[in-house]
C-alpha cells in the first residue's frame, strides 16, 4: 500500500523534474523565436551583406546606412581584452583559493569573491568612469574612454565568474592524483599545474565560456566606460573609444522606430549567433577531451 | 641538480604569481568598496532612505521595495524549476540520452546570451505581444528566464560532486531515490546550490540593461507592490542618476551604489552563514 | 611558521592597498575647493597644452538636445534630398545630461552641450559669436542655440489630461519653468486653481524635459492629490511616437517636431531651452564662434590652437 503510494509520487515528481528540465530549452526557443521574428525581416530589408559587412552606422541620416561591422569587431577586441586580464588572474586566484590558500586567509577572500561577483555592474561602470577613465587618460593619453578601460572592468568583473567555477572543479579533482604527483617527487606547484588544473580543465573551460558570455553581453558597465563612439574599422584602436554591439543597442533602443528599432533587434540577433558559434565551438572541445 | 634547481625556481615562481592574483583580486575588491563606501556613505540619509521621491530627496526608498520584490518573485519562479531541471539531469536521466544533451545545450545557450538580449526579448515578448507594458511583472519574467542557467549550473555541479556512496548507502538502506534525492544528495548539495542562488541575486539586484525596456525608468513617489506599476530597481536609480545631471544627482548615485553593495554583502553573508550551518548538519 | 610569514605578507599588502585607497581617495575631496573660491582669474591655461586633440562629447541620436544642436549648428548637413549628421569620427557619444558633464569635467580638452538648466560651477558654459548663454539672452533671441521643450498629446485626451496641461501653461506652471531656468514660452498665462480629478496620466519622452516634468508633477500633485503619474524618460523620438500610438497620455520633446509627426499631434509649447556649449574649467577659451564650433563637431578642426 505504501509502496504504491511512494510509487505514485516518486512517478509524479519524475515528470516534474522532467518538465523543469524542459523549460529552459522552451525558454531558448522562445528567446530565438520571437529575436528572429522581429530582427530576420530587417536584416532582410537592409540586405544581410551591407548589415554585417558595412562599418556604416548613420541611422538618423537620410538615406539611413545600418552597418555594424564596427560594433562586431569592437565586441571582439573589448572581450578579447577582457579575457586577456579576467582569465590568467581569475585562474591564479582560483588556484590561489583552492590549493595554496592558509584557511584564515581563505575565510577572507572566498567571501570576498563572491561579493566582486554580487556588486553591480552599473557600480562598475561608474567606478570605471570615476577612477580608471581619468587615470587612463592622464597615464596614457587619449580621452580615456576606449577599448582598454572597457577590457579593464570587464577584465574585472568577469573574475569572481571564472574563480568560482575554476576553484570548485579544481577542488572536485581526487586527491589521489595529487597524492601521486607528489609521491613521485614532484613539488606542490608542479603538481597543482600539471596534474590538478589538466584533470579540472572542462570546469575552466566552463568558467572561460561564463565569463565571455558576461563580458560579450555586458552592456551598462561598458556603455559608461567606452565613449560609444562608431568608429571606422582603421581607426579602432586600443586607446580610442569604441561601440560594441550591446552598447548600440542600450544607447538608441530608447529613441528608435520603424526599420531602426528592428536593425537594433537584428543586432540583437548578431549578438545572439556570437554566443551560439562560441558555445558550439566549446562544446566541441568539451566533447573530444571526454574522449581522449 | 641544475634540472632540479630550475624547477624549484620555476615552483616558486608559480607561487608567487598565484599569491600574488589572490591578494590582487581582494585588493581590487576592496579599493572598489572603499571608492563607493566612502563617497557614498555620508550622503545616506532618513530622506534618501525612506524618505518619499522628488527632484529633491531623489529618494531611493520605493525603488530598493521594488529590488526586493523582484529578487524574491523570481527566485521562487527560478529556484524550484532550476534545481529540479538539475536533479533531472543528474539522477533521473539516462546516460547518453538525447535529451539531456539538448537541455545541456539549452542551458549552455542561457547562461551565454547577453542581459541586453533578454531585455529585447522581454521587451517584445511581455511588453508588447503579451500586453504587461512596462511593468515590475514583465522585469520578473524576464529575471526568472536569466537566472535559471545560473541556478540549473550551480546546483548540477553541487549535485555531482556529492560521492555516490551516499546514494549507495541511502538506497542500500532501502529509501527510494525520490527520498535519497530530497533527503541525502539535496541537503549535501546545499551549499553549492545557495552559492548558485547567490549569483542570482547579486544578478538580480544588479541588472540593467534587461529591465530599462522592460520594467522601466518610471520612478513612484512611495513604494509600490504592484506587479503592473512601472517602477525602476536600484541599480536603475543608480543609472538614471548618473546620467540625468540634477545639482545633486550624482552624489545620490554613490549613495545608491553603496545601498546596493551594503544590500549585495548582507546577502552574501546571511547566504554564507546560511550554507555553513546546513553542510555542518548534514555531516552529523 | 612558513604561514604566518606568509600571512604576515598578505596582511602588508592589503594594508598597502588601503593606504593606496586613502591617497586616491584624497585628491577628489581636495578637488573641488579649491574650484569654488576661484573660478577663472587665477586658472589662466597654466597646464593646458593647446596642441592637444579636443575630445569632442555628444549625445547619443535618442537626445533632442542633440537633433536641435546638430541642426543649429549645421552638423547635420542637407544636400538635395539626403541628410547627412557629419559628427566628428570618434566623439564620444553619451546617453545622458550627467554623463556629457562628467566627461568635460574630467577632460581638460573636452567640449559638450547641455541644457541650459544644467549648468554648474563643475563645468564653464562658454559665449557663443560672443554672445553670453543666459536667460535673458535666449529670451531676446540674441543667443541663437535654443529649442522649444513640447508636449504633445493626440487630441482624444481625457480632461484630466487637459487639466494637466492646462496647470503646465498657468502662471503656476510657468513659475516653476523659470524657476528652473527654463525659459517661459506662454505670453498671458492664466491662474490655476486645483480640479479635484483623480486617475492617472502617463508621460513619456524627452531626458531633458523630464526633471522639468518632475518639478510640475510635483506642484500639480499638491493641488490634486488623488492624480497619479507615470514616466518614462526615454528619448524625444520615443515620447512622440508613444503619443502617436496612444501608449502614453502626453509625450515630451526637446526638438522640434518633424512634418509627419506635427500633422498626427497637437503641439503645446512649455518652454524654450538653451544650449550651453561646455568646456573644462581649466580650458582658457570664453568664446567660440559658430562656425569654429560646427569645424569641431565634424571634424575640420581637431586642436585648440587651431581655433582662434
Amino acid at each position: 500500500m505504501q509502496s504504491t503510494k511512494a510509487n505514485y509520487s516518486e512517478k509524479l515528481m519524475q515528470a516534474v523534474f522532467y518538465l523543469s528540465a524542459l523549460i529552459s530549452i522552451i525558454a531558448v526557443i522562445a528567446i530565438c523565436l520571437f529575436l528572429l521574428l522581429r530582427g530576420i525581416p530587417a536584416i532582410g530589408e537592409i540586405g544581410i551583406m551591407e548589415f554585417i559587412l558595412n562599418e556604416k552606422w548613420k541611422p538618423t541620416d537620410y538615406p539611413p546606412s545600418y552597418g555594424i561591422l564596427s560594433m562586431i569587431v569592437g565586441s571582439t577586441y573589448v572581450t578579447a581584452g577582457a579575457i586577456a586580464i579576467g582569465v590568467p588572474i581569475g585562474l591564479m586566484c582560483a588556484v590561489f583559493l583552492a590549493k595554496f590558500c592558509p584557511d584564515t586567509v581563505y575565510k577572507i577572500a572566498k567571501p570576498a569573491v563572491n561579493l566582486l561577483a554580487g556588486i553591480p555592474s552599473i557600480v562598475y561602470g561608474f567606478f570605471g568612469m570615476e577612477v580608471i577613465v581619468p587615470f587612463l587618460r592622464e597615464n596614457f593619453g587619449g580621452n580615456g574612454f576606449s577599448i582598454l578601460s572597457s577590457s579593464i572592468i570587464l577584465g574585472i568583473m568577469i573574475l569572481p565568474t571564472i574563480i568560482s567555477i575554476s576553484e570548485s572543479s579544481i577542488r572536485s579533482v581526487p586527491l589521489s592524483y595529487e597524492e601521486g604527483s607528489l609521491g613521485l617527487g614532484a613539488t606542490k606547484e608542479e603538481t597543482v599545474f600539471k596534474i590538478v588544473l589538466p584533470a579540472a580543465k572542462s570546469g575552466v573551460f566552463t568558467s572561460i565560456i561564463l565569463g565571455i558570455g558576461r563580458a560579450v553581453g555586458e552592456t551598462m558597465a561598458v556603455v559608461m566606460v567606452a565613449g560609444n563612439a562608431v568608429m571606422p574599422l582603421d581607426k579602432i584602436k586600443l586607446l580610442k573609444p569604441i561601440r560594441t554591439l550591446t552598447t548600440n543597442i542600450v544607447t538608441e533602443m530608447s529613441y528608435a522606430s520603424g526599420l531602426h528599432e528592428e536593425s537594433l533587434i537584428a543586432t540583437g540577433v548578431v549578438l545572439f549567433v556570437f554566443i551560439i558559434i562560441l558555445n558550439t565551438a566549446l562544446s566541441l572541445i568539451k566533447t573530444r577531451d571526454a574522449k581522449n | 641538480m641544475d634540472v632540479l634547481r630550475r624547477r624549484k625556481t620555476i615552483s616558486l615562481i608559480l607561487k608567487l604569481t598565484v599569491w600574488f592574483c589572490g591578494i590582487l583580486t581582494v585588493g581590487i575588491l576592496i579599493y572598489i568598496l572603499l571608492f563607493i563606501l566612502l563617497r557614498g556613505v555620508p550622503k545616506i540619509n532618513m530622506e534618501f532612505l525612506f524618505g518619499e521621491y522628488n527632484s529633491d530627496t531623489l529618494s531611493a526608498f520605493s525603488s530598493v521595495v521594488t529590488t526586493i520584490e523582484m529578487v524574491i518573485i523570481s527566485l521562487f519562479i527560478s529556484v524550484p524549476i532550476g534545481v529540479f531541471c538539475a536533479i533531472y539531469l543528474t539522477e533521473y536521466a539516462k546516460r547518453g540520452n538525447k535529451t539531456v544533451k539538448v537541455i545541456r545545450l539549452a542551458v549552455d545557450t542561457l547562461a551565454g546570451i547577453p542581459s541586453i538580449v533578454f531585455g529585447l526579448f522581454g521587451m517584445i515578448l511581455f511588453v508588447k505581444l503579451l500586453g504587461f507594458r512596462a511593468s515590475v511583472l514583465s522585469g520578473i519574467c524576464t529575471l526568472s528566464i536569466m537566472i535559471l542557467p545560473l541556478i540549473i549550473s550551480s546546483s548540477e555541479e553541487a549535485i555531482k560532486s556529492v560521492p555516490d556512496m551516499y546514494r549507495e548507502g541511502s538506497l542500500g538502506l532501502g529509501a527510494g531515490r525520490l527520498r535519497t534525492v530530497f533527503r541525502i544528495v539535496l541537503p549535501t548539495a546545499m551549499p553549492g546550490i545557495l552559492s548558485g542562488i547567490i549569483l542570482a541575486i547579486g544578478r538580480i539586484v544588479g541588472e540593467t540593461a534587461a529591465l530599462i525596456f522592460t520594467s522601466g525608468t518610471n520612478v513612484l513617489k512611495n513604494p509600490t507592490l504592484d506587479l503592473m506599476a512601472s517602477q525602476r530597481t536600484l541599480a536603475i536609480h543608480m543609472y538614471m542618476l548618473a546620467s540625468e545631471g540634477l545639482p545633486h544627482s550624482k552624489e545620490m548615485a554613490f549613495a545608491t551604489g553603496s545601498i546596493l553593495i551594503i544590500i549585495v554583502f548582507l546577502v552574501n553573508y546571511t547566504t554564507t552563514k546560511l550554507a555553513g550551518r546546513i553542510g555542518r548538519l548534514s555531516d552529523e | 611558521m612558513r604561514n604566518r610569514k606568509l600571512l604576515f605578507i598578505i596582511a602588508a599588502v592589503l594594508m598597502l592597498t588601503l593606504v593606496f585607497v586613502g591617497c586616491a581617495k584624497e585628491q577628489p575631496s581636495e578637488q573641488p575647493q579649491p574650484q569654488q573660491p576661484v573660478e577663472q582669474p587665477q586658472q589662466p591655461a597654466s597646464n593646458f597644452d593647446a596642441d592637444k586633440d579636443i575630445t569632442v562629447v555628444a549625445r547619443d541620436a535618442a537626445s533632442g538636445t542633440r537633433g536641435a544642436f546638430h541642426e543649429i549648428m549645421e552638423i547635420i548637413q542637407k544636400e538635395g534630398d539626403t541628410t547627412v549628421d557629419k559628427l566628428v569620427v570618434g566623439a564620444l557619444e553619451f546617453d545622458g545630461t550627467d554623463k556629457v558633464i562628467t566627461a568635460v569635467e574630467q577632460d581638460k580638452y573636452g567640449i559638450g552641450y547641455i541644457s541650459l538648466g544644467s549648468v554648474s560651477e563643475r563645468i564653464k558654459a562658454i559665449e557663443v559669436n560672443s554672445v553670453e548663454p543666459t536667460i535673458d539672452n535666449v529670451k531676446s533671441g540674441a543667443y541663437s542655440v535654443a529649442r522649444p521643450f513640447l508636449l504633445v498629446t493626440k487630441g482624444t485626451e481625457s480632461d484630466l489630461v487637459k487639466d494637466f496641461l492646462n496647470f503646465t501653461e498657468s502662471i503656476e506652471g510657468q513659475k516653476i519653468v523659470n524657476d528652473r531656468n527654463f525659459i517661459s514660452a506662454v505670453d498671458s498665462p492664466k491662474e490655476y486653481t486645483g480640479s479635484g480629478l483623480s486617475g492617472t496620466i502617463k508621460v513619456a519622452g524627452s531626458t531633458s524635459v523630464a526633471p522639468l516634468m518632475e518639478k510640475l508633477q510635483e506642484e500639480y500633485n499638491k493641488l490634486n492629490p488623488d492624480v497619479k503619474f507615470e514616466m518614462q524618460a526615454n528619448g524625444s523620438s520615443q515620447g512622440i511616437n508613444a503619443a502617436i500610438d496612444g501608449s502614453y497620455d502626453i509625450g515630451m520633446s526637446s526638438r522640434e517636431l518633424k512634418d509627419e509627426e506635427a500633422a498626427q499631434l497637437n503641439r503645446h509649447v512649455l518652454a524654450i531651452d538653451g544650449i550651453a556649449v561646455i568646456v573644462n574649467n581649466e580650458n582658457p577659451t570664453d568664446d567660440l564662434a559658430a562656425e569654429d564650433i560646427t569645424a569641431i563637431y565634424t571634424g575640420e578642426k581637431t586642436a585648440w590652437f587651431e581655433i582662434e
